[in-house]
C-alpha cells in the first residue's frame, strides 16, 4: 500500500510565461488583502514551528556546558564549537558515518539494479509463474516489517550475518515498493523499442543495459534518492544487527549516546552532523523528493 | 487493501509483427527464460527475507525458541499468555490511542497546509520545502532534540507554565506522553500528506471552481462542494498508510521514552522489540507479531468498509 492507484500525475513543467498566466489566474481565487495577510501569518507561524527543532538543535549544540532551559538556552550568544570537537574527537562518529555510507550506497546500487531487472521482467516478459510471483510481492507489502524481524534475525544469526555488512544490507534490499515503481514505469515504455533492438540482434543484456536503464533515468533518480534516505535514516535493523559499536550506523550510535549520560550539546552536535548529508541532498535534489511523492506516492 | 497499491494493469501481449509461428514460439520461449532470470535475484531475496520470515514468524508463535537453539512446541500457549497479559492490553490501548489521535491530526494538518500552499505566490516554494523537511529527517535524530523540547525547562512545559500549567515534563507524565509523541508524529508526517493532497488539488478542474464562484458560492462552500469530493481518493489513501504507519512507530518511542513512563507509551511494536530483544522470548514476541498483523488487517478492512463505500 505504498503506491497510489490514482497515481496523481506530477506537476507539469511550465514555461515562465505559462507560470505568470497561471499565477494571474490563481490570483482570481485569492482572498482579499486581509485574508492574504492572515494566510501569510499562518504560514509563517507554521514554518517557524516546523523549523524550530532544527534551530534549537544547532543552537544548543553550539552552547556546550550552558543551562539548557528555554528560552535562555536559545539566545545565540557565547557560541562555541567545543561540542562538535568533542563528538568528532573520539573517532567513533567517523566509523558510524562510514558504516552508514556503506549501508546506504551499496543498498541503493543493489536495489536499483535488482528492482529494475525484476520490474523489466514483470512489465515486458512473459514467463511461467509471473503472476504468482508478482502477487506474492504485492501481498508482502501488507506484512509489517516487525512481524518478520525475529525470524530474519534468527536466520541471520544462523548464517553468521550478525555484525557483518552483508547481514546488514541483504535483508534491507528486498524492497517491494522499488519493484512496483520500476514495473509501472517500464510498462509505460513502448514495446517497439525492445522489439526493434531484438530484431537487430541485440542480446537481452545489451537491451537491458543500453535501452531499458537509460530510459529509466528519471525514475531511477527518484527511487535512488528515496532508497538512500530510507537507509540513511534506518534504525531498528541496524541496531539489532550491529553487535558492537564498530558496526553501528549514525542513528544507532547517536541513539546510544543519547541513552547514556552524554551531555545534550554533544549528542545534538552528533545529530547535526548526521543530519547534514540528508539536508544537503534534500536541498540539491528537492525536485526528486517532492515530485517523487507527488508523482508516485512513494513512501516518504 | 490492494486497491491502494499500484494498479495491476492487465497485460497486453507484445505487439510484434506476426511472423512465422515457429519463430514466434521460439522467441517467446527465450523471453520466458530471460524474464525468469531477470526476476529471480529479487525474488530469491524476497523468499529469504520476506516470505520465509513471514511464515516462520507465524510458525514460531506456536513454539518456544531459546537462543541456544532448542525449539519446543507449545500449541497456543503463547496466545493464551498474550490474552491474559496485562502488558499486551496496555500495549493495544497505547497503540490504538496513538493512532486515533495521530491519524486525524495528520490528515487535517496535511489538508490545511496543502490548501494554504496550493496557489502560486511569492515564497510558495520556500514554504513547501520547509514543510517537507521533517519528512526526510530521521526520527531518531530529531528525537534527540524533541526530548529537550518536551522536558521540564524545555519550550513546551515552560510555555504551558506561563499559561498557568504545571510545567512538568510531558514525557514523565502518563497522560501527556502520548500527546507529546503524537505532536512529533504529526510534525514528521504532515509534509508527506501535504504533497499527496497538493498533487490531487492540481487535478481539480479550474472550470468547476470558476463556475461555482460565478454562482456566488463562497470559498467555504466551494471547498466542500467542488474541491473536497475530488480529494477523497487521496485522503483515503493517506488514511490507510498513516494508520498502518502509526501502528509501527518505533524510532520515536525508542529515542524519546523507551515505552515509559510506567509503560505509558509501550506500543505493540515496542513490546515486540522488548520481548524479543531484551528478554529473548522469541516465541512470545512472534505471537505479538501475529497480533500486530491481525490488527493491521482488521483496521484496513474496517477502513475500507467505512471510507471506501462513500466513493
Amino acid at each position: 500500500m505504498t503506491l497510489t492507484q490514482q497515481a496523481p500525475t506530477s506537476v507539469p513543467e511550465l514555461t515562465p510565461n505559462q507560470r505568470r498566466r497561471k499565477a494571474r489566474a490563481d490570483a482570481a481565487f485569492e482572498p482579499r488583502l486581509g485574508g492574504k495577510i492572515l494566510k501569510w501569518i499562518f504560514l509563517l507561524l507554521a514554518a517557524i514551528v516546523t523549523f524550530f527543532p532544527f534551530f534549537a538543535m544547532v543552537v544548543i549544540a553550539l552552547k556546550p556546558g550552558m543551562a539548557i532551559d528555554f528560552p535562555g538556552s536559545l539566545m545565540p550568544t557565547n557560541l562555541s564549537g567545543d561540542a562538535f570537537k568533542e563528538v568528532l574527537s573520539s573517532g567513533q562518529l567517523m566509523t558510524w558515518t562510514k558504516n552508514t555510507l556503506i549501508y546506504s550506497v551499496v543498498s541503493v546500487v543493489l536495489v536499483l539494479i535488482l528492482a529494475s531487472m525484476a520490474g523489466y521482467a514483470f512489465a515486458k516478459k512473459k514467463f511461467p509463474g509471473r503472476e504468482a510471483m508478482f502477487w506474492s510481492f504485492l501481498a508482502m507489502v501488507m506484512v509489517p516489517f516487525h512481524v518478520t524481524l525475529i525470524p530474519t534475525f534468527i536466520f541471520m544469526a544462523k548464517m553468521g550475518g550478525i555484525g557483518t555488512y552483508w547481514g546488514l544490507i541483504l535483508p534491507s534490499i528486498a524492497n517491494a515498493q522499488a519493484v512496483f515503481l520500476m514495473r509501472q514505469f517500464i510498462q509505460g515504455l513502448p514495446d517497439e523499442l525492445f522489439e526493434a533492438a531484438k530484431i537487430d540482434g541485440a542480446s537481452e543484456m545489451r537491451i537491458f543495459f543500453r535501452i531499458v536503464l537509460p530510459l529509466c533515468k528519471p525514475v531511477l533518480a527518484t527511487l535512488g534518492v528515496f532508497v538512500f534516505l530510507w537507509h540513511w535514516n534506518d534504525f531498528l535493523w541496524p541496531m539489532i544487527v550491529g553487535r558492537t559499536s564498530e558496526m553501528w550506523t549514525l542513528t544507532v550510535g547517536i541513539s546510544s549516546m543519547h541513552q547514556q549520560n552524554v551531555p545534550l550539546s554533544t549528542v545534538l552536535a552528533g545529530s547535526v552532523i548526521a543530519l547534514l548529508p540528508i539536508m544537503m541532498a534534500y536541498l540539491m535534489a528537492q525536485r526528486y523528493f517532492q515530485e517523487g511523492v507527488a508523482g508516485t506516492g512513494i513512501k516518504g | 487493501m490492494s486497491e491502494t497499491a499500484v494498479s495491476v494493469r492487465s497485460e497486453t501481449a507484445p505487439t510484434a509483427k506476426p511472423k512465422k509461428p515457429s519463430s514466434r514460439k521460439k522467441l517467446s520461449r527465450i523471453d520466458a527464460r530471460v524474464g525468469l532470470m531477470f526476476a529471480l535475484p529479487m525474488f530469491l531475496l524476497f523468499i529469504a527475507f520476506r516470505f520465509g520470515p513471514s511464515i516462520a514468524g507465524v510458525l514460531l508463535s506456536f513454539f518456544d525458541y531459546e537462543i541456544t537453539g532448542t525449539l519446543e512446541f507449545k500449541g497456543i500457549d503463547n496466545f493464551k499468555r498474550l490474552v491474559s497479559d496485562e502488558r499486551f492490553w496496555d500495549a493495544m490501548r497505547v497503540t490504538l490511542t496513538y493512532a486515533v489521535l495521530a491519524v486525524p491530526l495528520v490528515l487535517v494538518t496535511s489538508l490545511a497546509m496543502a490548501l494554504s500552499v496550493r496557489r502560486r505566490f511569492r515564497g510558495v516554494a520556500f514554504f513547501r520545502s520547509v514543510f517537507f523537511l521533517p519528512v526526510v529527517t530521521s526520527l531518531v535524530l530529531a528525537g534527540t532534540v524533541f526530548v529537550w523540547v518536551f522536558s521540564s525547562g524545555g519550550p513546551v512545559s515552560v510555555i504551558s507554565e506561563w499559561m498557568g500549567g504545571s510545567g512538568e515534563s510531558w514525557l514523565n507524565s502518563r497522560v501527556l506522553v502520548i500527546p507529546a509523541l503524537v505532536l512529533v508524529g504529526v510534525w514528521s508526517r504532515f509534509g508527506y500528506g501535504m504533497l499527496i493532497l497538493l498533487a490531487a488539488l492540481q487535478e481539480v478542474p479550474r472550470e468547476l471552481e470558476e463556475a461555482a464562484m460565478m454562482d456566488g458560492a463562497n470559498s467555504w462552500r466551494r471547498f466542500w462542494a467542488v474541491v473536497f469530493p475530488q480529494l477523497k481518493p487521496s485522503l483515503f489513501f493517506l488514511a490507510i498508510i498513516e494508520t498502518t504507519g502509526s501502528f509501527q512507530v518505533f524510532d520515536l518511542i525508542y529515542t524519546m521514552t523507551q515505552g515509559g513512563p510506567a509503560r505509558g507509551s509501550y506500543t505493540l511494536v515496542y513490546m515486540i522489540y522488548d520481548q524479543g530483544f531484551k528478554y529473548y522470548d522469541f516465541g512470545y514476541a512472534s505471537a505479538l507479531g501475529v497480533a500486530l498483523f491481525v490488527l493491521t488487517l482488521i483496521i484496513a478492512f474496517v477502513q475500507r468498509k467505512v471510507l471506501g463505500d462513500k466513493k
